[in-house]
């Protein structure tokens, strides 16, 4: 209370009115940070991965999340490499409790955005899973809305597979109906880090061929120790419209792999085309039916593909993680391309004359 | 504000010229400028006896409304303080000191949340990765809980007028549930502290009552969820305090709509993510936002469950409807940007420019044809909605 109620204190200058300003979380006009998830089981060389992105010399501020699901703890800790001879910082992200309460984000991506926001600068936030036998749960949850604008966006999925134990997988395979474990992993992977090959006698080629015979669309890097070009692991992009030149890439280099002839529950990858315009709501339909209906039996685990949309000069790009799918407008058809539809899907169970048939009623 | 202009287009107080300066006291609690500029320091001092006021009224309502134990909610509700956090306000409200959490008697049957604040089964049921289809034993169970729940909440309505808190309406809210053997399901709920949650003016939700009067020119949304013979029954309605501003009245109707046009597309076969196509196309045509941040739930015997229901457009929701399904759709909705900002106590949630939000919500079954508004307005309820009248 003013004691001297009588004598008015002297008035100040009016504070220009600040106009809205961008979203608070992320950095201003920064683009969003990338999460990787690292996937890959004991012994394969994640935290030799985890530990040389946070000691090698790249120059990038880098934050590694090490995450135990399944042990809902409710708080992770995040291992910032402070970029080019900066020191290693600890820190701590807060989860919240699983409280849900009518909220969009998962709390793990609020955690995320709230260390963004912390930071002057972050290139690159590493998700590393301990335990996590399917990632599929981790990307809806990391998969956001692009109306959502989030400080953060989901880049890859990487996973780590020991070359050699992989070697005794496939052996194994060949021999009986077992199923590898990796490959689950590998149909859910944007990029697989093919690590200890400095342990495997004889060739890789057979390894790789197995690994794009489950996964086409996944790029094989080798490594010993897990020493890696980072170019090829960061900014992959593998979720969302902007790189439909890549997945067209992709798409063409899937045709090239021979048709899976085994009939057993192998997980594979099977591309069908089509070369008529189609209607874009018979595509969602359809894709309805497989991903959500699971109308025609087959275990779907990634779907990826450019369509040829009926009245529309513009590339559209299908993206899909089990039942999350996407489907939107990229770019527009250059003059020298044809126009065609093609779909690549992973999974399990699959049967490509079901699909091309379905598929192909779909045309406009 | 005219976005273009270098110059403050703010007018003197008492004369009409252009202001550039501002009252002390006012830049310092950060209220509304308009009324509170001037141009030179001898207007001020001509404004001074009738300007200061503001500044005793808003003193005595915080001296005012401070009895024994009343505090400010900081930590979503574990703790308390008795001092006003420090926050950078985004619009002229302020959190205002609340009151102890109410009792429910031991004969009403409660939420596994109510003893300590943690739900035990909701967080990891599978019930958060499909969408259940109730039994009809279920859904008459339903019934009888959304009409309870109605019930309190125009109980609620018919109290609000200048001068009440919203500590009152969440009293009235409490004691209109227990009288219904109902629990307040939010009550405790991952330790909120109150029975209902009341959002005014540019709170976008979950705002908690406290010992604030009402003012006239607010609009305040009440939101009540029921818990009854093991199930949930949630809606919310936007009112208007005495008299409000046309703009004001404009954006509460469209809410209306808003939530009127989504649920009228509501039956099996339909897409989830149609919904927030349906409640972005007519927002936008009024020139308003849709919150982003919080979307529709799955209701029944959780609280919260699959599916989630956003309302905006473009999202990538997963599902269809199906008969048997219940849900609630809760649009919100902006006169300035989307984006939020969540006050100390982080439960409240305010609009990021301090511009007014409103929101209307119903729990909805999905029949064989069609929809049940389960939470649909009586014969009874209040008539406070002018475009209502027939």
């Amino acid at each position: 209370m003013e004691d001297d109620d009588e004598c008015p204190p002297l008035a100040v200058e009016l504070s220009p009115e600040k106009p809205y300003s961008p979203p608070p979380l992320g950095p201003s006009a920064a683009s969003p940070v990338g999460v990787t998830v690292i996937t890959g089981y004991l012994g394969a060389g994640k935290s030799t991965l985890v530990n040389y992105i946070l000691s090698a010399q790249h120059g990038k501020r880098i934050a590694v999340i090490l995450n135990e699901f399944g042990e809902e703890i409710g708080v992770e800790r995040a291992m910032i490499n402070e970029g080019q001879g900066g020191a290693l910082v600890e820190e701590w992200v807060e989860l919240a409790n699983g409280c849900v309460c009518c909220t969009v984000k998962h709390s793990l991506v609020q955690a995320l955005e709230q260390l963004v926001q912390r930071k002057e600068r972050m290139d690159h936030i590493l998700l590393e899973t301990t335990g996590l036998a399917d990632p599929a749960p981790l990307v809806s949850i990391l998969w956001l809305d692009d109306q959502l604008e989030s400080s953060i966006k989901l880049d890859s999925i990487i996973t780590v597979i020991d070359a050699k134990n992989f070697r005794l997988q496939i052996d194994e395979h060949n021999k009986s109906s077992s199923f590898p474990e990796a490959f689950h992993q590998i149909a859910f992977a944007d990029v697989v880090i093919l690590n200890k090959i400095d342990l495997v006698e004889g060739s890789l080629e057979d390894l790789e061929r197995q690994i794009h015979e489950v996964n086409a669309l996944v790029t094989v890097v080798q490594s010993v120790r897990c020493q890696v070009d980072l170019n090829k692991i960061f900014d992959q992009q593998a979720y969302g419209a902007k790189n439909s030149s890549q997945l067209q890439e992709l798409l063409e280099y899937s045709k090239s792999v021979p048709p899976n002839l085994r009939h057993d529950n192998s997980i594979s990858t099977l591309c069908i085309c089509e070369q008529d315009p189609i209607s874009l709501s018979k595509v969602e339909s359809w894709l309805e039916d497989l991903l959500w209906e699971r109308k025609l039996d087959m275990d779907i685990y990634r779907c990826k593909g450019i369509l040829h949309v009926h009245n529309s000069d513009q590339v559209h790009t299908l993206q899909a993680v089990r039942e999350v799918y996407e489907v939107l407008p990229a770019r527009e058809w250059s003059k020298t391309e044809s126009r065609t539809n093609k779909i690549v899907v992973i999974g399990r169970n699959l049967d490509i004359n079901i699909l091309q048939d379905s598929f192909s009623r779909c045309k406009h | 504000m005219e976005k273009g202009g270098a110059e403050s287009s703010i007018a003197c107080a008492r004369c009409g010229k252009p202001a550039s300066l501002q009252c002390p006291k006012c830049a310092q609690l950060k209220l509304l400028r308009e009324g509170a500029a001037f141009c030179t320091q001898d207007c001020f001092k001509e404004a001074w006896s009738s300007h200061k006021s503001v500044h005793i009224k808003l003193d005595a309502l915080t001296l005012q409304q401070t009895p024994e134990g009343w505090q400010y909610c900081l930590k979503k509700g574990r703790t308390r303080t008795s001092q006003l956090p420090r926050f950078d306000w985004t619009g002229p409200l302020r959190p205002y000191p609340i009151s102890k959490m109410c009792v429910v008697p031991d004969k009403i049957e409660k939420p596994d949340w109510a003893l300590d604040g943690t739900p035990k089964i909701e967080p990891d049921s599978d019930l958060q990765k499909r969408v259940e289809i109730k039994t009809p034993e279920q859904i008459e169970r339903m019934r009888e809980t959304c009409r309870i729940a109605r019930e309190v909440l125009d109980a609620a309505a018919r109290i609000i007028k200048p001068g009440i808190t919203t500590d009152e309406i969440d009293r009235v809210v409490h004691e209109e549930t227990v009288a219904r053997g109902g629990y307040p399901s939010p009550l405790n709920y991952h330790f909120f502290p109150k029975s209902c949650c009341t959002s005014v003016n540019e709170v976008i939700c979950h705002g908690i009552p406290d010992a604030r009067k009402l003012e006239d020119g607010d609009i305040v949304n009440v939101d009540v969820t029921v818990y009854y013979k093991g199930v949930h029954g949630d809606l919310n309605e936007t009112y208007f305090v005495g008299n409000v501003d046309e703009a004001s009245k404009q954006l509460v109707r469209c809410t209306y709509e808003c939530l009127d046009k989504a649920i009228a597309i509501v039956k099996p076969g339909v897409r989830f993510r149609e919904v927030g196509e349906i409640i972005n196309r007519h927002a936008s045509m009024s020139g308003l936002s849709v919150v982003k941040s919080y979307c529709g739930h799955g209701i029944g015997e959780l609280f919260h469950c699959a599916p989630n229901i956003p309302h905006y457009s473009r999202n990538k929701a997963v599902g269809i409807m199906k008969a048997g399904q219940t849900f609630t759709i809760e649009p919100m909705i902006n006169t300035g940007v989307w984006h939020d900002r969540l006050w100390p106590d982080e439960w409240t949630a305010v609009t990021a420019d301090g511009k007014r939000s409103a929101q209307f919500e119903h729990t909805l079954l999905v029949t064989e044809t069609g929809v049940e508004v389960l939470t649909a307005r009586l014969p009874s309820s209040p008539d406070v909605f002018p475009w209502l009248k027939p």
